[in-house]
């Protein structure tokens, strides 16, 4: 198995498509940190200081938790922003400026949406590949079960979408420290009893891990489409308009029942620490449970198209 | 060529859609020797060889390779196979080297030293390092060949391997398997429309029509001396002839005779005798292509068959 991931690997870096998508990523990425300081140097200093814009928090926290419609994971976050808000003004603790390589860092999941999209692309081209080149029966005719086949492309998508998910962080950060350097202010946590200083770090990670659930989901799916219809153009596109509309979706299906088994109200992991929950009585819990439901089907229906397929290409 | 069977097709059908593609084929292969598998456009030739190596899965009957399922037992069965199904397509962004590695590691224990020897063994060490899309069909067919005997293969599997080559190019390639046929004694099946090419190459031709098979002949087995005579007054020519006895056909402009040399000056001095002028007199031989196309009705392409 092995040495099949180390095939598909070698092919992946073989095209030149694989290293202009990751050129266009580092790309991409200094140049949206370059935008934000062009366009930080050309506005006028904010009149308000940290301590103002707190307070302004402080009274929306509050008002949130007034509504009778939150739900419980957005109860906790609304809490916890009240309690370290006022542990901030207390304290005189100023958070992160936005630019600084600390709240980059701590924003650098926002970015994982472009490795979606690469992902994607290689998800889907991966399998459909092989029939449109007709070097599928090459593959196929060496002492090797198709599902052992199968099993090396997909790994490889994920490990593709691990390094992509890595190189975002990491320029991110080196972009971050050119443009902006280390910044003021301190990061702080609700650690279930008391505000504590935390490590960003920490945090930029767990945001990011959470993030990939949307990038493997999307990712598995576009697999799959590549998988049974062998054609990559239209896998990528009907991968990448539902990863656009599937999320407008839930605001549509908000008030039915259904909506709490639609894939696209669960790939969003970090709604349960940023408080924006288009459908609030969700836990964590159900989301893990109905995407992992979710992927055994793309990956039945992968494998089993696979597996039986006359190959006449 | 020894009598220990290396692959048996037993029953082996396929159905697509309501049509039968493959009808009942039962053949054996035995070790050592190279089989033409011969049978005009459309005949099932391609189909019956996607099920031989698990491209396709039969719809009744299954293929042993050294005894084992290629439909239950995949990898054990194709672990000694090579194949060649059309035009060998390689990954054409990679270079000659790379590929070779590729398929070196979907098999057990193929060395680097196995792939130079390989390598060398095509001749193709010069271009070997240059990305596959540069090369031209040959030199693709050639990298064909080199994968297809990575793995040191008892038996290969080729299926209009010639496909696309110039006359040159189609004799440096049957060369080329007749070298690995005998350095390597490997067991050869090779599919083709192209007779006088199999007839050159094979020892036995199972020929296929219309998804059965119709006829396994041995293609050194010895043929009936015939001549062909043409003289005028015809008519004439064929009472002399048929008078002292032989069985005369027509055939173009003249006449078939069944008959072995040392017969034929007295038949010629017969025929001057009775008056009758004589333009030609030649030994006859029907090619393999003749009774290929007698046997298949022409050789047009097969027929829609639905059931
Ligand atoms: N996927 C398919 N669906 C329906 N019919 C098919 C399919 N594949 C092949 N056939 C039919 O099966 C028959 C045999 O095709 P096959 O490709 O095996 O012939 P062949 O002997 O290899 O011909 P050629 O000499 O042209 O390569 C043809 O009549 C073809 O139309
Ligand atoms: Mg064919």
């Amino acid at each position: 198995m092995l040495k099949l991931i180390q095939n598909e690997w070698m092919k992946l870096w073989s095209k030149k498509a694989t290293w202009v998508m990751a050129g266009l990523l580092i790309v991409l990425l200094f140049a949206s940190a370059g935008i934000t300081k062009w366009i930080g140097s050309t506005s006028p200093a904010p009149e308000a200081d940290w301590q103002e814009m707190a307070t302004m928090d402080m009274v929306m926290y509050q008002d949130q938790l007034q509504n009778p419609d939150l739900g419980a994971a957005q109860t906790d976050f609304y809490e916890q922003q009240v309690a370290i808000t006022e542990y901030r003004l207390a304290n005189d603790a100023a958070p992160f400026e936005t630019e600084s390589l600390q709240q980059q860092v701590l924003d650098s999941h926002l970015m994982l949406s472009l490795v979606t999209l690469f992902t994607v692309i290689v998800g889907a081209g991966i399998v459909a590949a092989e029939f449109s080149q007709g070097t599928i029966k090459m593959l196929l005719t060496r002492p090797v079960k198709r599902w052992k086949i199968l099993t090396s492309k997909y790994v490889t998508t994920m490990l593709f979408a691990l390094l992509f998910a890595v190189i975002t962080i990491a320029s991110t950060a080196v972009a971050g420290l050119i443009f902006f350097g280390i910044g003021d202010g301190t990061f702080l946590v609700w650690n279930g009893s008391e505000v504590v200083e935390g490590s960003y770090w920490a945090e930029a990670l767990k945001l990011s891990v959470l993030s990939l659930a949307s990038t493997w989901m999307i990712g598995t799916f576009a697999f799959m489409l590549g998988t049974v219809f062998r054609s990559s153009s239209l896998a990528i596109g009907v991968s990448i308009f539902l990863m656009f509309v599937g999320v407008q979706v839930v605001f549509l299906l908000q008030r039915f029942e259904i909506v709490k088994y639609y894939l696209f109200t669960h790939t969003d992991l970090t709604q349960f620490y940023t408080g924006f929950m288009p459908v609030p009585d969700i836990t964590m819990t159900m989301s893990l449970i109905v995407l992992t439901v979710y992927f055994l089907i793309f990956m039945v229906i992968s494998y089993w198209t696979f597996a039986k397929r006359d190959v006449t290409a | 060529m020894s009598n220990e069977k290396i692959v048996e097709i037993r029953k082996l059908s396929k159905t697509i859609g309501n049509k039968q593609i493959i009808k009942n084929l039962n053949l054996d292969l035995h070790k050592g020797e190279i089989i033409g598998f011969l049978g005009p456009n459309g005949s099932g030739k391609t189909t019956t060889i996607r099920m031989m190596v698990g491209l396709m899965r039969p719809t009744e009957g299954d293929v042993l390779i050294n005894g084992k399922s290629v439909r239950h037992d995949f990898e054990a069965s194709i672990e000694k196979v090579g194949v060649i199904v059309e035009n060998p397509e390689m990954y054409k962004y990679m270079s000659g080297y790379k590929n070779l590695v590729h398929f070196a590691r979907m098999h057990k224990g193929v060395t680097k030293a196995r792939i130079d020897e390989v390598i060398e063994q095509v001749g193709m060490q010069n271009r070997i390092k240059e990305k596959v899309g540069s090369y031209s069909l040959g030199m693709r067919q050639r990298l064909g060949l080199a994968q297809a005997l990575l793995n040191d293969p008892e038996f290969l599997i080729l299926d209009e391997p010639t496909n696309g080559l110039d006359p040159s190019g189609i004799r440096e390639f049957r060369m080329y398997l007749r070298k690995v046929a005998s350095e390597n004694n490997v067991a050869i099946f090779v599919s083709s429309h192209l007779l006088s090419e199999i007839e050159l190459l094979c020892d036995r031709i199972a020929i296929i029509q219309n998804g059965e098979l119709i006829d396994i002949k041995n293609v050194n087995e010895h043929q009936k001396s015939r001549y062909y005579i043409e003289a005028k007054p015809a008519e004439q020519a064929k009472q002399v002839l048929e008078e002292i006895g032989f069985s005369v056909q027509p055939h173009d402009r003249g006449y078939l005779i069944d008959t072995e040399p040392e017969h034929i000056p007295g038949a010629v001095k017969l025929l001057i005798t009775a008056g009758i002028d004589l333009y030609t007199i030649q030994p006859h031989r029907t090619t393999l292509e003749d009774q290929f196309l007698e046997m298949t009705g022409g050789g047009e392409i097969a027929q829609a068959h639905t059931k």
